[in-house]
């Protein structure tokens, strides 16, 4: 995520090749990991399979046609090429509970899990960086003050919680019961705003520490002392620098917003993956866990990577070679 | 949500020490002054819970249902007429002592593969670094419940799932710790004056290597906390009809209109105990890191 990872890399076209290298390799290591759950799970596949299907006494039969059926006979690279053979053209298997294909039960449901994410994204990203932008400007004064309590506040509250709090006593309290029963956009709106108010703190801070450092800094002096107003220095000078490590930051933690998603939907009752991944978690119906895993990742290394070359996009110095470099 | 993702929080610099007067400076410190309380108090009530609980946590008592706090039961009585006081109590021991327990393994793997791979050879190293980088590119959460999924729900496979999504990052720091004590100047005049290796590395590498790993652990307490509490209220980590402040929050849903303190109780323990460990690492850090103080 530093700068020293593009050391060498003249101009655009080789950071951005660099980006897509690792991002790659990232994506290629995490399959191994993702895929090795299956032959790391404690248990013999098969008796895991009819254990999810509540099968109690299987004949050989039927032990023989799951064992060939799920290709659990072959050599381990062989399994893992065969797999990766079959998520590039999008199989992620079958579940163990029900033995749908995961890749169908999957999409059918991932829209409305991408809608809250991205929607809590947005709420978050406009959110800090309003929250910041107050505090900074009025530095040291009342509304910084009241800015970084809020943020010690929230935190400190999980996600979860503040869901429970916000839907028992802001939507049951409000006589909104019945409006979010439907699974209407309101419902998606409140999930949103929940998961991305409980994001923005953390960014928040992050942020308002860095603009505060920035307007400390020379350039912001002399644009003080040639009048400009401190709004202007807020916006103009410290902002632009200050944004990269905060974009780095909100790379990161789109894991946790993913992550995060499952618990959101299953208390708002969004039909995201949410119940279908819990439900399989409690049957161990390892392919549907694998591929959420998969998914995630995927999602997660293709926003960092993006927001990597947005870095490239603000600042140019990561452009350059080393040497270039003050 | 669950902070886990949180790792980008600003680590110690490697070869940084505790400041010789540590407990003054952290008495010193405003938010470390009221962490350090909060946590002794959470932790002396997890810890007194047995003795301090009026009622055992798991007896139910369906004469005293959904009762509201009043005198007998304090913070009053659940669905099934369980004294919510004497659960809350109960569940702190699973809620505070498994992130510590999470918190206590993560640090130790950390010191043995970030120790492990500064102080081996290149290949040893290498291995284990691009481990790291593996695992450091999967979002924490998202390995919690993939080792979560292959292991099934349950407590205890909920703090190895845990701890399984955050070693790497304190491993990382290890090595980078590790790396530059075996190097420093006073670790080349001990050995240069015959002091054993294996006292170098106790007096010299050991110590600083385990101050950034303290102020990480404690920066990663709140997330841990948590975590916990989200993954219990889901349902995958402690199990009926055992107490935990996630899993009292799931059983309290359904009866909130009639009885929100249970609701209520568990939410304020998880924020005051998140926020509690919270304050103590932020004054660890800034007490690390006197240059980075905001």
């Amino acid at each position: 995520m530093n700068g020293s990872r593009f050391a060498g890399a003249r101009g655009w076209p080789r950071a951005l090749g660099r980006i897509g290298l690792q991002a790659g390799l990232a994506a290629l290591g995490a399959s191994v990991l993702v895929w090795a759950m299956l032959p790391l799970a404690p248990g013999d596949p098969v008796d895991m399979i009819l254990a999810a299907r509540r099968i109690e006494e299987p004949t050989a039969a039927q032990i023989a046609e799951l064992r060939a059926r799920f290709g659990l006979d072959l050599p381990l690279w062989q399994r893992y090429l065969h797999w990766l053979g079959g998520v590039l053209r999008g199989d992620l298997g079958l579940s163990w509970r029900t033995g749908e294909p995961v890749a169908e039960a999957l999409l059918r449901r991932l829209p409305a899990t991408l809608q809250l994410v991205g929607l809590s994204l947005a709420v978050s990203v406009v959110w800090s960086l309003a929250l910041a932008l107050i505090a900074v400007r009025w530095a040291g004064r009342w509304p910084d003050r009241l800015v970084m309590a809020y943020t010690r506040v929230f935190a400190a509250i999980p996600a979860f919680v503040l869901a429970l709090l916000v839907l028992q006593f802001v939507v049951v309290g409000l006589g909104l019961g019945r409006v979010l029963s439907g699974g209407a956009g309101i419902t998606l709106v409140l999930a949103a705003v929940v998961l991305g108010i409980d994001r923005a703190a953390g960014w928040t801070q992050l942020l308002r520490a860095t603009l505060a450092e920035q307007m400390a800094r020379g350039p912001a002096d002399v644009a003080r002392a040639r009048g400009a107003r401190e709004a202007r220095i807020l916006a103009v000078i410290a902002l632009p620098p200050a944004l990269l490590p905060w974009l780095t930051a909100l790379g990161i933690s789109v894991g946790g917003l993913i992550g995060g998603a499952p618990v959101l939907e299953t208390i708002f009752t969004w039909p995201g993956v949410g119940a279908y991944l819990l439900q399989a978690l409690s049957v161990r119906d390892v392919p549907v866990i694998q591929a959420f895993v998969l998914i995630a990742v995927l999602a997660y290394v293709a926003v960092s990577s993006s927001v990597d070359a947005l870095a490239l996009l603000i600042d140019p110095r990561l452009r350059a070679p080393r040497e270039g470099r003050a | 949500m669950i902070g886990l993702s949180r790792r980008a929080a600003t680590a110690p610099r490697p070869g940084a020490m505790p400041p010789t007067d540590f407990p003054a400076a952290l008495l010193r410190h405003p938010s470390g002054r009221w962490g350090l309380a909060l946590c002794l108090l959470l932790l002396g009530a997890a810890a007194a819970g047995p003795w301090l609980a009026p009622h055992p946590p798991n007896l139910p008592d369906y004469a005293a249902t959904l009762r509201p706090p009043g005198p007998g039961h304090w913070l009053g009585t659940d669905a099934m007429g369980r004294d919510q006081l004497s659960r809350l109590l109960d569940g702190a021991r699973r809620s505070l002592g498994g992130a510590a327990a999470v918190t206590a393994a993560i640090t130790l793997v950390g010191l043995l593969v970030g120790s492990l791979a500064a102080l081996s050879g290149r290949w040893i190293d290498a291995a284990l670094m691009r481990l790291v980088d593996v695992v450091m590119a999967l979002p924490g959460l998202i390995v919690a419940f993939g080792v979560l999924g292959l292991l099934g729900p349950g407590y205890l496979n909920l703090l190895i799932a845990l701890a399984a999504a955050d070693w790497a990052y304190k491993a990382r720091i290890a090595r980078a710790c590790a790396l530059e004590a075996v190097r420093s100047p006073a670790a080349m005049v001990a050995r240069e004056i015959g002091v054993p290796e294996w006292r170098v590395l106790a007096q010299h590498v050991l110590p600083s290597v385990l101050w950034p790993l303290l102020v990480l652990a404690t920066l990663g307490l709140g997330g841990q906390i948590a975590a916990i509490s989200a993954f219990s209220f889901l349902g995958l980590g402690v199990q009926v009809p055992h107490a935990e402040w996630g899993a009292m929050l799931a059983e309290s849903r359904f009866h909130f209109q009639i009885a929100p303190w249970l609701l209520l109780a568990p939410a304020l323990c998880i924020f005051v105990a998140v926020l509690a460990s919270n304050l103590l690492g932020e004054a660890l850090r800034d007490i690390a890191t006197p240059e980075a103080r905001s």
